[in-house]
Parts: C-alpha cells; sequence; structure tokens
C-alpha cells in the first residue's frame, strides 16, 4: 500500500541549504532587454486589437434553451447540430419589451485544414452563414464571410484580402453595397503598435478613416480607437494572476452623445470559466460555462437590465469539441 | 476638301456609334454581371454546405457514409 502510494507520486525535489533563506531571482526586473528594432514581433490583427477586452467583456449572452452537438468525422471534418429555443425582442414604442418566442435548428459541416478552413452553417428558416479562410500563400490569406437569405436584398458578403508582413499587416477588404475597407497596422516597439483603416460605403457615399494604438505586456493590455464616425473607444485589461483577469472599456460616440463605460471580470479556472460585467447602462451579466466531462459543457447565462427593467436567464450544453 | 470632309464626317458618325456602341455594351456587361451575381448567390445557397460535405468525406482519414447520419 505505502510502497504504491510513494511511487504514484514522486516527492517534489527540495530547495536546500541558502536557497530556501533568499528570495527567488527576479530576472524580468534586472535583465535589461536589448531591443532589437529590426526583428520587432508581427503585431495582432487590426480587427482583433481589443481581443482580449472583447473576450471578457462581451460573452455569447443568449436567452432560453441553448444545445449544440459536434459530431467529428475525421480529425478535420466535423458536423453540427444546434437547436435553441428562445424568445426574440420586437421593437415596441412604449417602454415595454414585448418578446416573442423563437426556436430553430441549425446544422452546420465544419472542414478544419491548416490551410484551408470551411464552416457553413444553415438553419431552418433558409438562412446560410457561410466562412471561408484560405492561406494562398504563406503571408497572405483570404477570408470571405456571408450571410445568405432566401428574402432578397437581405444577403451580405465580405472578401478579406489579409497580409502578413514581418512586423505589420495589412488587410484589403470588399464588401456588397459597394463596400471597400483597408486597414494597415505596424508594430513601433515591441509592446506598441499603430494602426489605422480607412473605409468607402458605395451606395451612401460615405468614408471614414480610424487610428487605433495597442500597448500590451505580459500583464496589461491597454488599447484605444478613434474614429472619424465620431466614436472614441479605450479599453484597458490587466492580468491579475494566472486564474484572474480584470478587464474595463469606455465608449463615446460624438454624433449620437452616447457614453458607455463597463468594467468585467474573466476567472479561468480549472473546470469553468466564469465572466461577469457591469455596465453605465444599468446591465449586469454574467456567463458560466462549466466542463461537466471530457466533451461536455454546460452553460449559464444571466443579464439583467435594471434601467429596462428587462431580465434574460438562459442555460444549455454544448456535447462535442 | 470633300475627301478630307467625309471621313471626318464618317469618323464623327462612327465615334457616335461606338459611343452608344459602348453605353449599350456597358448595360449589357451590368446586366450579364447582375445575372452571374444571381445566379452565385443561389448556387451558393444550395451549394455550399453539400460541397463542404463531398470536401470533408474524401479527406483523409476517409470516415464512412453511416457516420454522417448516426448520432454516436
Amino acid at each position: 500500500m505505502g510502497s504504491s502510494v510513494s511511487h504514484a507520486a514522486a516527492p517534489p525535489p527540495t530547495a536546500v541549504g541558502l536557497a530556501v533563506a533568499l528570495p527567488p531571482k527576479q530576472d524580468e526586473k534586472a535583465e535589461p532587454k536589448n531591443v532589437d528594432w529590426l526583428n520587432l514581433p508581427c503585431p495582432v490583427p487590426f480587427e482583433e486589437i481589443q481581443r482580449e477586452a472583447s473576450m471578457s467583456l462581451k460573452p455569447e449572452l443568449f436567452e432560453g434553451l441553448k444545445f449544440d452537438f459536434t459530431k467529428g468525422l475525421n480529425q478535420r471534418f466535423s458536423l453540427s447540430h444546434s437547436i435553441f429555443m428562445g424568445s426574440m425582442e420586437l421593437p415596441s414604442q412604449s417602454s415595454d419589451t414585448f418578446k416573442v418566442p423563437t426556436a430553430h435548428y441549425e446544422f452546420g459541416a465544419n472542414f478544419l485544414d491548416p490551410k484551408l478552413m470551411l464552416v457553413g452553417r444553415v438553419l431552418t428558416d433558409g438562412r446560410l452563414n457561410a466562412r471561408v479562410k484560405c492561406d494562398l500563400t504563406d503571408n497572405l490569406t483570404l477570408k470571405i464571410n456571408a450571410q445568405l437569405t432566401n428574402e432578397p436584398h437581405f444577403s451580405q458578403g465580405m472578401f478579406n484580402f489579409d497580409y502578413k508582413g514581418t512586423d505589420y499587416r495589412t488587410q484589403f477588404q470588399i464588401g456588397n453595397n459597394a463596400f471597400y475597407g483597408a486597414n494597415y497596422i505596424q508594430s513601433i516597439s515591441p509592446h506598441l503598435s499603430l494602426g489605422t483603416e480607412i473605409f468607402w460605403l458605395g451606395h451612401q457615399r460615405k468614408s471614414g478613416i480610424g487610428f487605433a494604438a495597442r500597448y500590451n505586456t505580459d500583464k496589461i493590455v491597454a488599447t484605444g480607437q478613434v474614429a472619424s464616425t465620431g466614436t472614441v473607444a479605450l479599453s484597458y485589461v490587466q492580468k491579475v494572476s494566472e486564474k484572474v483577469s480584470l478587464a474595463s472599456d469606455f465608449m463615446y460616440n460624438h454624433l449620437t452623445q452616447d457614453v458607455t463605460s463597463s468594467f468585467g471580470y474573466d476567472y479561468i479556472l480549472r473546470q469553468c470559466r466564469l465572466r461577469g460585467k457591469l455596465d453605465s447602462n444599468g446591465v449586469v451579466a454574467a456567463f458560466l460555462e462549466e466542463r461537466l466531462n471530457m466533451g461536455v459543457n454546460f452553460i449559464l447565462s444571466a443579464e439583467v437590465d435594471h434601467r429596462k427593467k428587462d431580465y434574460k436567464f438562459g442555460f444549455g450544453m454544448t456535447v462535442g469539441e | 476638301m470633300a475627301s478630307k470632309v467625309s471621313p471626318k464626317g464618317k469618323e464623327k458618325a462612327g465615334k457616335g456609334s461606338k459611343a452608344s456602341e459602348e453605353r449599350s455594351a456597358a448595360k449589357c456587361d451590368k446586366e450579364w454581371s447582375t445575372w452571374a451575381m444571381k445566379k452565385a448567390k443561389v448556387i451558393t445557397h444550395y451549394g455550399f454546405i453539400p460541397l463542404i460535405i463531398i470536401i470533408g468525406m474524401n479527406s483523409e482519414p476517409k470516415p464512412q457514409l453511416y457516420q454522417l447520419l448516426s448520432p454516436v
């Protein structure tokens, strides 16, 4: 009995002598890093500049029942079946919220290859969500994103061409309704990257330009974005420990005089991931994903809007990878 | 003189017909491209998911046909 236990768990090596008394060496602070200005790291893509803040503060909250089943036939090919029974909000003149129960079944097929990714989802009402990502060369990637509906003039599509350089990334977008956009982001230092984007909407003859900056170290990520459409968006994420990070977000729209600020937390624990946020619009939300077993996840979603007196509670299960 | 005038007249007439030809050619192109976009949208709408399934069923290791329908 005792011998089997000692074989199963080898005791960790204990520190001996003076090493116990002295504090561990702090390598990061003592060593000044020599910055290699010719070999800066590649920045994150422009649309993911606020990725950490969006992941923590904007979980996919839902209302109702959600059941997802993913069946893998192959390492690269899988089919997914998804059932959603919830309610849809109808716009109403008065301050009351009108909700109509809706339900749909969604069938999806995924093919994931390192060079080619195809994801398609079709709903019971005939809508198709298609995503294609293809690596044309080592540095050039083509992404296609489309939502096709049976109703005419409601379909949307977007083509993106991404080019990744040594310390910069650039993207060119073509969308329906004659939408053209381009963005460029460059690493200025090992921690700081600056980017810019322009877009042009053909049918409405609107154009815009925006600037973004991102500063990230191991512990913090701070981003700021300004656009000629009158929006200013700032975000700050602090990684308090391996399991906990706190995020805050500020958005200001000059044209509609709309200000929103939110604070949130993100706990990534061994068996679950808990995200919660508090908003300046009086919205409190929480999202829990608990891993019950290998491949079985239980999801709880809650959102309370104190200003509109609207509550949304949802629960669901995800089976499969 | 007359011989010089007539080629100019012919040029003008030629240019006029070319311009109208260009306009109708552009209109034809636009009509054809709209028709092509509509057909492409219908083909994508019906054929995208079968395309993914065909590509997936032909990738290595080849899955069996019954695995498409059974829930196991």
